[in-house]
């Protein structure tokens, strides 16, 4: 990495992502109840927003953003990932978030150029 | 007639001892004379045309330098049939006759995920980062959403994915390859 510049503006920060990813949930999902026709809608504007964040975060890294919206009906669901990359410059952050109805879970990979 | 080849050798000897130090008088008086034209700078060039430095038993094993390869595009395509196959064959091979147990899931999404990594890396492609994701979910009339957008370079960068659902549970494994040189 280039001497000129300082880590920390071309890091994987998670804190910073997970902040994203979770506003970005607030914004596309909020106070709705699980609606099944809204669904589709609400799984593409999270990835949307989130990377749409991450871009103006005007870092070096390519990004992966998946999203998984499930209705709650005592159902269970497991999530595992496993990479193979540069441990000191890439990153994952993963959002597990809930309402009364419904679970979502946001995870985003960046990898640095 | 070999007293006088040994006197020869012995004078021989020290000639070669008596070059030795001037030459290394030499050099050091190069390397004085160099730091002070360095110092002084009077407006003139100055190339160094020989350096004696000290330099200790590392020397007799250089590090590597690699050449620069000049090589600006995957030495290979990410070959994502032959990975979407991988997926398929280990999610079968592990749930074709598994019924969903919290627990047992809970281990096998890590299982399978390093499973599917490891036999991505044993195609031996190299400059590719790999990313694999597993989901495995109970089946119960729930409805569930899955969805992924990626930044990234579209003309090397993709991505493979297979399904596979059994009586009681589903499972998803996507892996993501990105290329990095």
């Amino acid at each position: 990495m280039d001497d000129f510049q300082s880590s920390e503006e071309t890091a994987f920060v998670v804190d910073e992502v997970s902040n994203i990813i979770k506003e970005s949930i607030e914004a596309a999902i909020g106070g709705n109840a699980y609606q099944h026709n809204k669904v589709n809608q609400w799984t593409s504007n999270v990835v949307e927003q989130c990377l749409n964040q991450l871009t103006k975060l005007a870092k070096p890294f390519k990004y992966i953003v998946t999203c998984v919206i499930m209705q709650k009906n005592g159902a269970g669901l497991h999530t595992a990932s496993s990479c193979f990359w540069d441990n000191s410059t890439d990153g994952s952050c993963t959002v597990r978030w809930e309402n009364k109805t419904m679970y979502c879970i946001v995870s985003v990979f960046g990898l640095a150029i | 007639m070999s007293s006088v080849q040994s006197a020869t050798d012995i004078a021989m000897e020290k000639a070669a001892r008596s070059l030795k130090k001037q030459g290394s008088l030499a050099s050091s008086s190069v390397s004085q004379e160099y730091s002070v034209r360095l110092q002084k700078r009077h407006g003139s060039m100055s190339t160094i045309s020989f350096m004696d430095e000290p330099h200790g038993d590392n020397m007799m094993h250089p590090p590597v330098r690699m050449e620069n390869t000049f090589q600006l595009q995957p030495y290979c395509r990410f070959p994502d049939g032959q990975v979407r196959n991988i997926i398929r064959e280990v999610l079968e091979g592990y749930l074709a006759e598994e019924r969903y147990e919290p627990e047992l899931c809970r281990q096998m999404t890590k299982t399978l995920s390093e499973v599917v990594k490891a036999r991505v890396k044993d195609l031996g492609l190299a400059r590719y980062k790999v990313i694999c994701i597993v989901h495995i979910g109970q089946l119960k009339d729930q409805t569930l959403r899955m969805g992924s957008r990626c930044l990234w370079d579209p003309k090397f960068d993709t991505f493979a994915s297979f399904e596979f659902r059994n009586k009681s549970l589903f499972a998803v494994g996507t892996v993501y390859a990105i290329y990095a040189d």
